[in-house]
């Protein structure tokens, strides 16, 4: 087969299409699940400043911690803020910080992960090595420790997360590589004279995207979580800008006094977001697990 | 290869990561912004006072030789037979006070935290997982699923303060803050550890007083880990439900429930017992935000505590713990599954 | 497109969702209504008291069966005997005990030569004495009763203090209090000051007033000043000037925190209704404190303490706290439940809520190294455009006072030179602004930092309020900037915030200990560098004020202070807030005046 065939055909059985999901099974429409609530946040996202009923930063609109009316259907917090404009724009923030994270992670453990597995012997162990001390490290604590040296703020905060989820990208990455480095048609191409760039590219790589995508997807999911819980020991952004996670800790202090609406609502999106990703996740690596195809 | 020359081989290879592990946390901490020496003085320090505390801290020697002063201090055996606590420096704030026996101090109520959430993870996890994968596809086995990849999904305060609400508060079952109920003394110390400090003493009311205290934190981090146990335990079992010597085993006239947890039970479980290993590094991570909730004293409670005082030398002590515990898991769990599993070994 | 499986799936998802919302609400309500039929807070006692009633009720059953094996009855009598007693003296136990819950924790230490924390000073309190003490329930703050002094008097040049001491009043070891451990007190305190710039006795100055002290006799000593000084009888009473016990204290050493030791912890001598029996403490969080009943103190014939042991136990987060109060998991929550929470305390009757009147100041800051803050004029816009009222209503009803002096209602010389300036007055703020240069268009911009950590209350929500009452006046640009408490004050320390809120906790009750912040250097405003002449008149005034004691007097010249303080706008007084504490309904006796003060000694548990 000439070489187009053989690329077209690996991405062909690695990257299902959507239409085909449906038919997969459990697994198929649990990522379609997932993928339509993502894009369902990411575009509420986008269009909550237009269509929310008040400016979610607006003080005192409505009187302070009112339960749900038909005014304000979500209720309002202590400072009397719309509590559903704050939760169609909040979560810009978590967004951000999750998706920066993801994109430091990315860029900086695919490659390395590449390389090092290609290029094995002394790199590739040396790679690991550094990966795997870091790997030790419990993902808060580290976040927690770097977000108070860094301060507040959405880079800061993603920075903090990016950097204990390089080794997961990289090890997945790593595992992927070394199974598809030994796989016939791999050599054949080595035989055929084909330079390493053009292996690792065009024949390894596609290979190692769906595995990337799941660990992406999962590490979107904790790194909202980890976003939260960086809100709630106090080192989230600040009070001006409306954030599910600060909502979060706010409402925490109101709910014993029966306000259960203003920590609910952002406390429902935040799981459901997370669960989105999970979704995919979950959905993509059963799929692509051999093991449970029957 | 046998099975003494791999836990040789495996122990050798932590030293290298060990070390690497030690030198990061030493280089972050010295890397990221925020003057420890600004924020000891109340008022404005003098120069000579900046100077003088430098001194104190150590932080005005070379950083070649803080770094071997740090590296010495974590392996001085002779120290930790001494003191009963590793050499981990002296603390930034209250310069008198030693790190090591500040951490030694916090840290076995936050491994007993961990180690009831990983009981009460493990149990719910294995068992649903278990029912979940004998009735694949079926309506349980969604509700289990769906119920393992939610519970995952919730933040860990919000579920610590519904049930400090629901359990505390309302139903006034539970105590929902602190390790044991204020009338009651801690029990001698042994262990760190109150309910087994508690059994050692011999005494039974401060044992159900601790046993009531844990019971609302660990379930809150016990439900919320045990999604990934389900998972992974209903992938495990059905590939092994597939294999033919369960078959065999049904054929044989076995009931239904030796084959589930005598036989296929018994063969998946190693992943989940490396799976266990590695959360325990998520564990500890997130008991942080539990114990801030419930006013647990530990570890996590330490570090937060620590970072708003920028002592640096006692959240690298604390990091540098979490990090060799988890080290020392991870190797234990290797091994163990060494033991079960020769083909890992080669 | 989707089969039934997937269908019923999703439908289940969003019943789900629907079915965990309302059960959560309708969980909250009923569950509300469901606590206020409860008639009782359970204890611990009471939850050990069903656990052994219903092993008592098994053990009689299993007894009537076992009736034939003699041995088996005897054992289960015997076990049945220690269970009634273990539920006995606990409850007995729970009677004699009050739990605190709190989010202080001592700073440093317990020696009174260095410590200048609200914690630690309340703890000193409980457990050594003064030589006077401000009378429980006083409105001014300066009432004064005689402690461990039984009279007093000064000359008439207000130089020479004279103090008779209470006699038979005996440490633990029996030695007797004389004058010359007051002296010792003094003596050690103030030569510790070099040592201890951040301490009490250095910042409230005991080496520039008191020039020596002398022993006259065994139970009279003799204070000598430098000059007259009207609030003396205050710092008498602080406990900086609490009395040590030469045994402890160490002549030229400040005496730390020792792990399992208590005793050792503290200089201080044990005279007080309490000694120090347990403390716990790891880096600069306490685990546990726990005071017992004195039984040396010299006023236990008057029934004090009136709970035999006091507990401490500590929490970082204020809604924690709440709950544990609510929950019963402690007897009282004192410092600091979070005002949001009192307000609704105060309808439950699991808890009962105690208010008092406040002293913790709030004011403004302007940083005058950043232009255009070192002129006085867009101080007093800022001034003009706040304010307090909403803020008081909105986030402290009922529990803080609007003020428009530096000096706090019920406080000698209160009054109110801010107020000319309004509140909300945008009239007086854009026409400031405007001789600036500054409008809608070109509006003036600057940070307003906040203390994100939790050690002010509700400073993000105030910091909000701040912000839309500047920009409401249209020619300002707010942005926040949150910092954590050690980052807010280092920031201080170096100048860094344009504008920002500030707490002040008193010392003594005295304006000589508010009048000051107008100018204070730690707080690094440099007002005394861009107004020097403003500066100089104020603290001339302050100076007479402060080494007189003729009343009237001191009125005048701290009202002018203020005057020239409104004009200059250094700092902005903003609001006092008050004193609350939470306890179970049984608690009773607290008293919650102005001095602050949590007199433990007079609390006891009801019933």
């Amino acid at each position: 087969m000439s070489e187009k065939k053989i690329r077209r055909s690996i991405l062909a059985r690695c990257i299902p299409r959507l239409t085909s999901l449906a038919k997969k099974g459990p697994s198929g429409w649990m990522i379609m699940i997932g993928i339509v609530i993502v894009l369902t946040f990411i575009v509420i996202t986008m269009i909550g400043p237009w269509i929310s009923p008040h400016n979610p930063s607006a003080l005192f609109i409505g009187p302070p911690v009112a339960s749900p009316s038909s005014q304000f259907p979500m209720g309002t917090n202590f400072l009397g803020q719309d509590m559903l404009s704050r939760v169609l724009c909040g979560g810009s923030v978590m967004l951000q910080v999750a998706g920066l994270s993801v994109l430091i992670c990315f860029i900086i453990g695919v490659p390395i992960g590449l390389f090092s597995s290609y290029s094995g012997g002394f790199v590739d162990s040396a790679c690991s090595l550094v990966m795997d001390a870091l790997y030790a490290f419990p993902g808060l604590v580290i976040a927690i420790a770097i977000a108070a040296m860094l301060g507040p703020g959405v880079i800061n905060m993603s920075l903090s997360i990016a950097v204990v989820y390089i080794p997961t990208y990289f090890r997945i990455v790593r595992s992927q590589v070394l199974s598809i480095k030994e796989l016939a048609y791999t050599e054949a191409a080595r035989a055929a004279g084909a330079k390493w760039h053009t292996i690792l590219f065009r024949y390894i790589f596609p290979n190692v995207i769906p595995s990337i995508v799941v660990v992406t997807t999962i590490n979107f999911a904790d790194a909202i979580l980890t976003a939260a819980g960086l809100t709630f020991i106090g080192l989230g952004v600040s009070i001006d800008v409306p954030d599910w996670g600060l909502d979060l800790t706010m409402g925490r202090k109101l709910i014993a006094n029966g306000a259960w609406w203003v920590i609910t609502f952002p406390g429902i999106m935040i799981i459901l977001l997370a669960l989105g990703f999970t979704f995919i996740g979950e959905g993509l690596s059963e799929l692509l697990n051999p093991k449970l195809q029957h | 290869m046998g099975l003494r020359v791999y836990i040789i081989t495996r122990t050798l290879l932590t030293i290298p990561t060990l070390l690497l592990l030690l030198t990061m946390v030493f280089l972050v901490m010295r890397v990221l912004p925020g003057d420890p020496v600004d924020l000891h003085f109340e008022r404005k320090g003098t120069p000579e006072q900046i100077a003088q505390m430098r001194q104190i801290l150590g932080l005005d020697k070379p950083i070649w030789n803080q770094y071997v002063d740090y590296l010495w201090g974590i392996v001085d055996i002779g120290y930790l037979l001494q003191h009963g606590y590793p050499n981990l420096g002296k603390s930034m704030q209250v310069t008198s006070q030693d790190v090591g026996r500040q951490i030694f101090s916090v840290f076995p109520a936050t491994l007993e935290l961990a180690i009831y959430s990983m009981i009460i993870a493990s149990v719910i996890g294995i068992l649903l997982g278990t029912v979940s994968s004998k009735s694949y596809n079926s309506l349980l086995d969604h509700v289990i699923r769906g119920f393992g990849t939610v519970t995952y999904a919730i933040p860990v305060f919000f579920l610590g303060i519904l049930f400090q609400l629901i359990f505390g508060v309302y139903l006034h079952w539970l105590p929902v803050s602190l390790r044991i109920n204020p009338n009651v003394e801690f029990p001698a110390h042994v262990t760190g550890l109150f309910t087994i400090d508690s059994i050692l003493e011999g005494n039974i009311v401060k044992l159900f007083e601790s046993l009531k205290t844990l019971l609302l934190p660990s379930l809150t981090l016990g439900i919320i880990l045990s999604g990934i146990f389900i998972r992974l335990t209903r992938m495990n079992m059905l590939e092994t439900l597939r294999l033919d010597f369960i078959t065999a085993a049904r054929a044989r006239g076995l009931r239904e429930s030796t084959v589930t947890y005598g036989y296929a039970l018994r063969n998946a479980f190693l992943p989940i017992l490396t799976m266990m290993g590695l959360q325990f590094a998520m564990l500890l991570g997130g008991a942080v935000l539990t114990e801030t909730t419930f006013e647990w004293p530990g570890l996590g409670s330490y570090i937060v505590g620590r970072i708003n005082y920028r002592d640096y030398t006692a959240i690298q002590g604390a990091v540098v713990m979490f990090g060799l515990f988890v080290t020392l898991v991870s190797l234990v769990v290797d091994i163990l599954y060494a033991y079960f599993d020769p083909r890992i070994r080669l | 497109m989707w089969n039934k499986v997937e269908l019923s799936i999703v439908v289940l998802v969003l019943i789900g969702i629907i079915v965990s919302s309302s059960t959560m609400y309708y969980t909250t309500t009923v569950m509300s209504n469901l606590s206020t039929l409860t008639s009782d807070v359970s204890t611990l006692t009471e939850n050990v008291l069903n656990l052994t009633s219903s092993v008592r009720d098994l053990a009689t059953i299993t007894r009537v069966l076992a009736e034939a094996m003699g041995a088996f009855n005897e054992t289960l009598a015997d076990l049945e005997a220690r269970l009634a007693a273990i539920e006995a003296s606990l409850a007995a136990k729970a009677k004699e005990t009050l739990i605190v819950g709190t989010t202080d924790a001592v700073e440093n230490t317990l020696d009174p030569a260095q410590a200048y924390d609200y914690f630690g000073w309340c703890i000193m309190q409980q457990i050594s004495g003064t030589l006077v003490s401000v009378t429980p329930g006083s409105i001014s703050g300066t009432d004064f009763q005689p402690e461990l002094a039984t009279s007093w008097n000064a000359s008439t040049d207000g130089k020479i203090w004279d103090f008779t001491l209470r006699q038979n009043v005996r440490f633990p070891d029996g030695t007797e209090l004389n004058a010359t451990h007051v002296k010792y007190s003094f003596d050690r305190s103030i030569a510790l000051i070099p040592s201890t710039p951040d301490g009490a006795p250095a910042n409230l100055y005991y080496d520039q007033i008191i020039n020596r002290t002398e022993v006259l006799s065994k139970y009279k000593v003799r204070f000598f000043l430098n000059n007259a000084y009207g609030p003396m009888l205050g710092i008498i009473s602080c406990r900086a000037s609490a009395i040590v016990d030469p045994t402890y204290a160490p002549w030229m050493t400040q005496v730390n925190y020792t792990a399992d030791h208590a005793r050792s912890s503290t200089p201080l001598a044990f005279v007080g209704p309490y000694y120090l029996s347990k403390w716990e403490r790891v880096g600069d969080r306490d685990i546990e404190i726990r005071l017992d009943e004195n039984p040396y103190y010299w006023n236990a014939t008057s029934g004090y303490p009136k709970t035999k042991t006091i507990i401490f136990r500590f929490y970082r987060d204020a809604s924690t706290l709440r709950l544990a109060v609510e929950a019963g998991d402690i007897d009282m929550a004192f410092r600091h439940i979070s005002a949001l929470d009192v307000l609704s305390l105060q309808t439950n009757t699991n808890v009962k809520v105690w208010i008092g009147p406040g002293a913790p100041m709030f004011f403004m800051c302007f940083q005058e190294d950043h232009a255009p803050f070192n002129d006085s004029r867009v101080r007093m816009a800022l001034a003009a455009a706040i304010n307090r009222t909403a803020v008081v209503t909105t986030l402290f009803p009922g529990l803080a006072n609007a003020t428009y002096s530096m000096i706090p209602p019920g406080m000698l010389a209160h009054g109110d030179a801010f107020k000319e300036l309004g509140d909300a007055n945008l009239t007086l703020t854009t026409s400031l602004l405007a001789q600036l240069g500054y409008s809608s268009t070109n509006k003036l911009k600057f940070d307003l930092w906040y203390e994100s950590s939790g050690h002010y209350q509700l400073s993000a929500e105030q910091a909000a309020l701040y912000k839309a009452q500047f920009e409401a006046s249209g020619v300002m640009e707010v942005t926040l900037k949150p910092a954590d408490w050690p980052s807010y004050r280092t920031n201080r320390n170096n100048g860094i915030m344009d504008v920002f809120v500030y707490g002040w906790y008193p010392d003594y009750f005295d304006p000589d200990d508010y009048a000051f912040l107008y100018w204070a250097s730690w707080l690094n405003l440099h007002y005394d560098v861009w107004s020097p002449t403003a500066y100089a008149q104020q603290i001339a005034l302050y100076d007479q004020a402060r080494y007189t004691t003729n009343t009237t007097l001191r009125i005048q010249l701290y009202n002018q202070i203020e005057d020239i303080a409104a004009d200059q706008c250094s700092i902005v007084p903003l609001f006092v807030t008050k004193l609350w504490a939470v306890t179970k309904p049984k608690v009773s006796g607290l008293v919650l005046d102005i001095t602050q003060d949590m007199r433990y000694w007079l609390i006891y548990i009801a019933g």
